[in-house]
């Protein structure tokens, strides 16, 4: 293919077909897994679908979808990695303990919507905001846990909160 | 300053809060979250919760937050799935640590020690003032010239009597006032917004939302607003002072008068008006869901006991109360 095809803005549709291929390609063999490739991919031309964007050449098409594709490989990564702590914990618990199962499911998804929210955090302060007010931990609870003074989980609690309040 | 060019202002601090105001909502936050928050500190809360609209919205954003926790607290074990969280994000911290360090360097919470002090005058004052009760507390004081104050909940005045005139001054929240007769010695009591004159009464003056709300309930009174517009204000009529002047009067429900009284008399009030007024008689945040806000309510509730009012209703109407925190009380459909 000529470059100067994109001399012109492309359409979703002329990227899928140039692209769709290696785009799948790339992600399996990063997800050593057929079935998580394509899904990625699709997700991947999806949010292209939803705001469209003007690319200057196709080598830059290129870089973007990969950029992106390894955007949604990070979060299948940390999606998964919650899913199976959280399987691990449960399957730990005494049976009368356990959540219905549609309870689990739910405590997954707000585990990992959780995530999401505060994946851009430290990982202590993180940690110090979903141990007070997930489990209602105390300060000095946490401060132990943590291994930090009362008054670094105070701040944590606060950065944690203002970062969620400027995101939601 | 001219009335004309505030309001657009007003509103738009009032509806989109900007960083200052949602990095004070996330340290209320982390302080009433710490387990360490006193009485005094829910109290400075709470004045900063209901001075502005920009510090009610941030708080709502607040709650939208703390939603998001809902399903880890009502699983049997909070901490486990806490713990499922951690374990699972602990190992992949290292780069989001300096990622995070990066994007976070210009949001530091240095800009915190610069609010506190301007929330200090008025609780200050409400702390050194002759009279006072606390919040969810109702009180009569006795004067020396034989007026009854009744002090509504987290209210308080200073008294100053001279041999010229008896002067009360309402620093915070609300008092009804039934003067003792004396023909030489004129009754007046000041607010910020302005100085308000008894004609041998009963009437009651409350502090909300930058106004000053007067309630007749015998007599008269003569109300002066700061720009220097006055008006008689008879027995069953209110009326309000605010910073631009004198609002007409309207006629008065009597269910205000018992309000002092810490009795709320709902007659076909929306839900949130009434929940908003129990908010007055007790610490902590309360929230209602919008599906449920506009249920009317009937019949009375004892504002000084609010776990009491909150159960009655409750028990007659089709919601759920819950307590995500203990400080925190959230109203939503049954």
């Amino acid at each position: 293919m000529d470059t100067s095809d994109y001399a012109f803005p492309p359409s979703v549709e002329t990227l899928y077909c140039d692209h769709h291929s290696w785009l799948q390609a790339w992600l399996r063999r990063r997800l050593g897994n057929a079935a998580d490739a394509a899904d990625l991919a699709q997700d991947a031309f999806l949010r292209l679908l939803a705001t469209p964007r003007k690319f200057g050449s196709l080598p830059e098409a290129r870089v973007y979808l990969r950029t992106m594709a390894g955007g949604l490989c990070v979060d299948l990564w940390r999606r998964r990695r919650i899913e199976q702590a959280w399987l691990d914990t449960l399957a730990a618990q005494p049976e009368a303990r356990a959540p219905s199962a549609e309870h689990q499911a739910i405590v997954l998804e707000a585990l990992q919507e959780i995530d999401r929210l505060l994946r851009s955090l430290p990982v202590k302060a993180a940690h110090a905001f979903v141990m007070s007010v997930g489990s209602g931990m105390s300060e000095k609870e946490v401060a132990a846990e943590l291994g930090v003074t009362t008054r670094m989980v105070r701040k944590y609690v606060a950065q944690a909160m203002l970062h969620c309040l400027e995101t939601l | 300053m001219s009335a004309a060019d505030t309001p657009p202002k007003r509103q738009q601090s009032a509806t989109v809060p900007g960083h200052a105001v949602l990095q004070q909502a996330a340290e209320w936050f982390a302080l009433l979250q710490s387990g360490e928050a006193t009485p005094a500190d829910r109290a400075a809360w709470q004045a900063w919760h209901d001075s502005a609209e920009a510090h009610r919205i941030a708080w709502t954003r607040v709650d939208r937050v703390g939603q998001l926790f809902q399903p880890i607290q009502k699983t049997p074990d909070p901490r486990g799935a806490v713990g499922a969280y951690r374990s699972a994000t602990i190992a992949v911290g290292r780069r989001r640590l300096i990622l995070g360090l990066a994007a976070l360097a210009g949001a530091g919470l240095a800009g915190s020690v610069a609010w506190r002090p301007s929330l200090l005058p008025g609780l200050f004052l409400a702390w050194t003032a002759d009279h006072r009760t606390t919040t969810g507390e109702v009180r009569e004081v006795l004067l020396g010239d034989g007026t009854r104050v009744w002090l509504g909940t987290a209210s308080a005045f200073d008294e100053d009597f001279t041999p010229a005139l008896r002067r009360l001054q309402l620093v915070a929240g609300e008092i009804l006032i039934s003067t003792a007769a004396d023909a030489d010695r004129p009754f007046v009591v000041d607010t910020p917004q302005g100085r308000l004159r008894a004609l041998g009464t009963r009437f009651t003056v409350r502090l909300e939302d930058g106004d000053t709300r007067i309630a007749v309930y015998d007599g008269a009174v003569q109300a002066h607003a700061a720009d220097g517009t006055s008006m008689v204000i008879h027995a069953g009529w209110r009326a309000r002072l605010t910073p631009q002047g004198l609002s007409p009067a309207e006629p008065v429900s009597p269910a205000s008068e018992a309000s002092t009284r810490g009795l709320y008399i709902a007659e076909n009030d929306p839900l949130d008006v009434v929940l908003r007024e129990l908010g007055r008689y007790r610490t902590g945040y309360l929230s209602v869901s919008p599906e449920v806000a506009n249920l009317p309510v009937f019949g009375s509730y004892p504002m000084t006991d609010p776990d009491r009012a909150l159960a009655m209703l409750e028990s007659v109407m089709p919601i759920r109360v819950s307590r995500p925190m203990p400080w925190w009380i959230r109203v939503g459909p049954r």
